[in-house]
């Protein structure tokens, strides 16, 4: 996703968001500041000293895995002349200081927090660091010149001056805040670029880090929901049945979206829902199970409604000397993430609530809290905890009012906790998608026309009335909403991204797209449409090339910009991998793919054992501007990459009367550790201003895969998921 | 089902309650005591999220009742060592491996078997062993080279502890 997010959110900027990059105390009363403490020196929103000399970053993006928490703290911690690891941190509450600039919302996703803060980070660091160093000035009358901040301390060349951030606090707070405080050289980093540590690994790794459904919150009862199986279906009657008199249960009611059941354990809430009797039944809507949505796309593919996205030059008079005409598809995938949804809440004496979950939108998730309990926003605190993965599912908020709900009912602490059965059939799905390519090769195997047609369902015409809950104000009615939805879709460039801003040239080069809509939910899934549409251009430039008799890798180069960033990644990952001359026995897939700002090639290296590819290695390069943290960036590409194959190798969602047929890790796979390839990625040094790290490692994955398959056996497959037989 | 009494120990201390014989160890652990280290993934043995720990073996305490745990020694990832420095969880730390964390506890203590069963695992004992614990993050390069730190920082630590004529395992590990 890029534009499609944020072009909404331009969009809705108008409806009422105001835009803010955090807020300094100039100007803004104390309330106003998140965490706000007032005996602390908080120059800005990002964090605060404390007067025993403890810096508290605010970590206002999600941590689902992304390592995002220690780049917000590293990038301080650089300006700061701090060890990052000896800054202090908290989970940020929703607060306006903390909108998204390009979303509105506190979102995280679009692999943008670096891309958007990296800047801003920087300067509220070496803001509060050249207060400080002002404090210290007007306490020891030391020249600034002679004054320097080190390892939390504000210290004199000459070694009279030895003070503790602490100990400034109470004059730096008489100080006006500086425009443009200095940014420290490149050349002197030693946090950027330097530091590999991982911030949040010892939580991970000794049981303490807290997710959603571990708050401490004494004496929770466990709430379960049964919800209809088929999308966009109904509840046609039910009853508990003997399932309330069952041990331990609570109770069960009725709840918008479900029945909920609560008991003193899951296991009890468990048992007793599977005692209720329920009457689901389907909607009347069309495109409700899997062949009826692939023939009604195949239909779309010869139909004339379509909007054209892109069209640059004129299609050629007369057939080149070569043509093709091929058909993609990709199917729904769920996101699986390890944590099932959970959330945990309890009501607050002052009549609020107060809710720990782990969200990528914490002010959707508040608007959610609020309206499942019945309270104004402001009544709704949310307690953002460590995501057990985000992948883009945890932008929703379905948790959350499903648990707000609950405890208005029971009036006391609730632990919501969904089964992975629950989260496999609630997800919102990565789209479906058939693509029809078209190809008109010239005698030198140059491409004179390319013509790319996607029929996919809208995701942001879906899942943005859930967003725009949150985003807009509380008066405006749900059909408004709605309404506001609809008229994205009909730009959405989530369903091309990856297509229509490609860096490919060539001579006349057309994309359309058809909204062609069914019953089930969508939402962002890693890289969003990159994900798909990767594997659709990627495989399809791998047949011109192979069609023109000509090198997969040159083939690229040839039809992209000379001094792009996309030739050096190529090249790196040719030479990475010895793309010339690749070891006996062994077969090579290329793929490159701009997603996120960032640019990333990818190897796939495969063997045949008995007959039967065996994917062996995959080699990566990436240009993401200034690696952070470079161990991080390589972790990612690893993590995008495994992503990115699971789906490739193992991901097809299929649906029957708009209920999913697949419900667990048996019928919905995931690579193990026994199917994992060797991984080697190699960072493009630069020092352009960081771009995303998150999702760009996933697009070039599965069409890499592809195209080496395509060279070990010579059939070329254009169907995900892909067969290793 | 009527409660019933069922005493165990758990990382060491004994843990008494009053509860369904069938109801999993990982919800008596994570309901009934707070031992919010080890996670729920799947419910059905599938992805190993929920490992711990029974008389040294790894099992998948959402599969496992707790009437099946009487009597027995339990180990969760809180019990794995005293201050969160067991040699795999500073390997773990080392290699940078979490990433969303959620699977990590029981990929650790499913390590820590295959440890104590194979102290200097091949990869395919690891795949072996490790096969059974999904990753979504795809942590999994990671966690095999955090393995084998591990394996080589305990066994340097056997030889620098060992002195002649000690046990037998030290020898082993000589060897």
């Amino acid at each position: 996703m890029t534009m499609s997010r944020r072009q909404f959110i331009r969009n809705a900027s108008v409806a009422g968001g105001a835009l803010t990059i955090g807020f300094s105390l100039s100007g803004c009363s104390d309330q106003q500041l998140p965490k706000r403490n007032a005996a602390d020196f908080q120059p800005d929103s990002y964090l605060r000293v404390t007067p025993d000399g403890e810096v508290i970053a605010q970590v206002f993006k999600a941590e689902m895995g992304q390592g995002v928490l220690t780049g917000i703290l590293s990038v301080l911690a650089e300006e700061l002349e701090m060890d990052p690891a000896s800054l202090r941190y908290e989970m940020a509450p929703p607060h306006p200081a903390f909108a998204d600039p390009e979303m509105i919302m506190q979102v995280t996703g679009g692999s943008n927090s670096i891309r958007l803060y990296y800047d801003t980070l920087r300067t509220v660091g070496a803001t509060t660091r050249e207060m400080l160093i002002t404090a210290a000035v007007q306490q020891t009358g030391t020249p600034a010149s002679e004054l320097y901040a080190e390892a939390g301390r504000i210290r004199s060349r000459d070694g009279s001056v030895d003070l503790g951030f602490g100990d400034l606090v109470a004059t730096a707070n008489t100080l006006a805040v500086p425009e443009n405080p200095p940014l420290k050289q490149a050349a002197d980093f030693k946090v950027i670029g330097r530091q590999n540590d991982r911030l949040d690994a010892q939580a991970k790794v000794d049981g303490t880090a807290m997710f959603g459904s571990d708050a401490p919150v004494e004496n929770a009862l466990v709430a379960v929901v049964l919800r209809c199986p088929h999308a966009e279906g109904s509840c046609g009657g039910w009853d508990a049945g003997e399932a309330k008199q069952l041990a331990g249960v609570e109770d069960i009611f009725q709840i918008d979206g479900g029945i909920a059941v609560v008991a003193r354990n899951y296991w009890r809430a468990r048992q007793a829902a599977e005692a209720v009797n329920t009457n689901w039944q389907a909607g009347a809507a069309p495109l409700q199970s899997s062949d009826d949505i692939d023939a009604a796309f195949a239909a779309a593919l010869e139909g004339d409604e379509y909007e054209v996205v892109r069209e640059d030059g004129k299609p050629p008079v007369a057939a080149g000397a070569r043509t093709l005409a091929v058909e993609y598809n990709a199917p729904f995938v769920a996101h699986a993430t390890m944590e099932p949804q959970t959330a945990t809440a309890r009501p607050m004496a002052d009549g609020g609530i107060e809710v720990w979950v782990g969200n990528q939108a914490p002010d959707v998730a508040q608007a959610y809290a609020a309206k499942g309990f019945g309270v104004a926003r402001d009544r709704a605190i949310i307690h953002n905890t460590f995501l057990g993965g985000g992948f883009g599912r945890r932008a929703a908020a379905d948790n959350v009012y499903e648990v707000a709900q609950i405890v208005a009912r029971m009036q006391q602490p609730v632990k919501l906790v969904w089964s992975r059965e629950d989260d496999m059939r609630h997800d919102f799905y990565r789209p479906v998608m058939k693509a029809r390519l078209s190809a008109s090769l010239d005698g030198n195997g140059d491409v004179e026309s390319y013509t790319h047609q996607i029929v996919a369902p809208s995701i942001n015409q879906k899942i943005m009335p859930h967003f725009l809950n949150a985003a807009m104000p509380a008066w405006v009615p749900h059909g408004v909403k709605s309404a506001i939805g609809n008229m994205q879709a009909d730009t959405d460039h989530a369903s091309v991204e990856g297509v229509a801003d490609t860096s490919y040239q060539f001579p006349h080069f057309r994309v359309q797209y058809t909204n062609l809509q069914t019953v089930m939910p969508l939402g962002f899934w890693r890289s969003v449409g990159h994900s798909q549409n990767a594997f659709v251009i990627e495989s399809f430039v791998d047949e011109m090339a192979h069609a023109s008799g000509r090198d997969p890798v040159e083939f690229r180069r040839a039809h992209l910009p000379e001094d792009s960033r996309h030739r050096t990644v190529l090249d790196k990952v040719a030479a990475m991998a010895n793309w010339n001359q690749p070891a006996p026995g062994r077969y090579l897939g290329v793929a490159v793919h701009e997603s996120f700002y960032s640019v990333v090639a990818e190897v796939a290296e495969l063997s045949m054992e008995g007959g039967r590819p065996k994917l062996e290695k995959v080699y990566c390069a990436i240009d993401c501007g200034i690696a952070v943290n470079p161990d991080i960036v390589k972790a990612q590409m690893e993590s995008g990459i495994i992503f990115g194959l699971t789906a490739a190798l193992k991901g097809k969602i299929t649906v029957k009367d708009g209920a999913v047929e697949q419900s667990n890790f048996h019928d919905y796979q995931m690579l193990r550790m026994n199917e994992i390839p060797e991984i080697e990625v190699a960072i493009i040094d630069s020092q352009a201003a960081p771009t995303g790290v998150g999702e760009p490692g996933t697009p070039p994955a599965a069409p890499a895969l592809a195209n080496a398959l395509f060279a070990a056996t010579g059939k070329r497959q254009r169907d995900l998921p892909l067969q290793l037989a | 089902m009527s409660p019933e009494t069922i005493i165990f120990t758990l990382n060491g201390q004994p843990a008494r309650l009053e509860i369904e014989p069938d109801t999993p160890l990982l919800w008596v652990l994570r309901d009934e005591l707070a031992m919010n280290g080890t996670k729920f993934g799947c419910g059905r043995g599938l992805c190993g999220a929920c490992t711990v720990h029974l008389e040294g073996s790894p099992i998948r305490s959402c599969s496992l009742p707790v009437s099946a745990v009487a009597g027995k020694a339990v180990t969760t990832i809180e019990g794995l060592s005293a201050a969160g420095d067991h040699p795999l969880q500073k390997a773990w730390v080392a290699e940078n491996a979490p990433q969303c964390g959620y699977c990590q506890s029981g990929q650790i203590m499913s390590a820590a078997a295959l440890l104590a069963a194979r102290p200097n695992p091949t990869d395919a004992d690891i795949n072996a062993y490790m096969s059974g614990n999904i990753c979504r993050c795809g942590t999994y390069p990671r966690i095999r080279k955090a393995i084998k730190r591990a394996a080589a920082e305990m066994a340097a630590d056997a030889v620098a502890t060992w002195e002649p004529g000690q046990s037998a395992d030290a020898e082993e590990v000589l060897s």
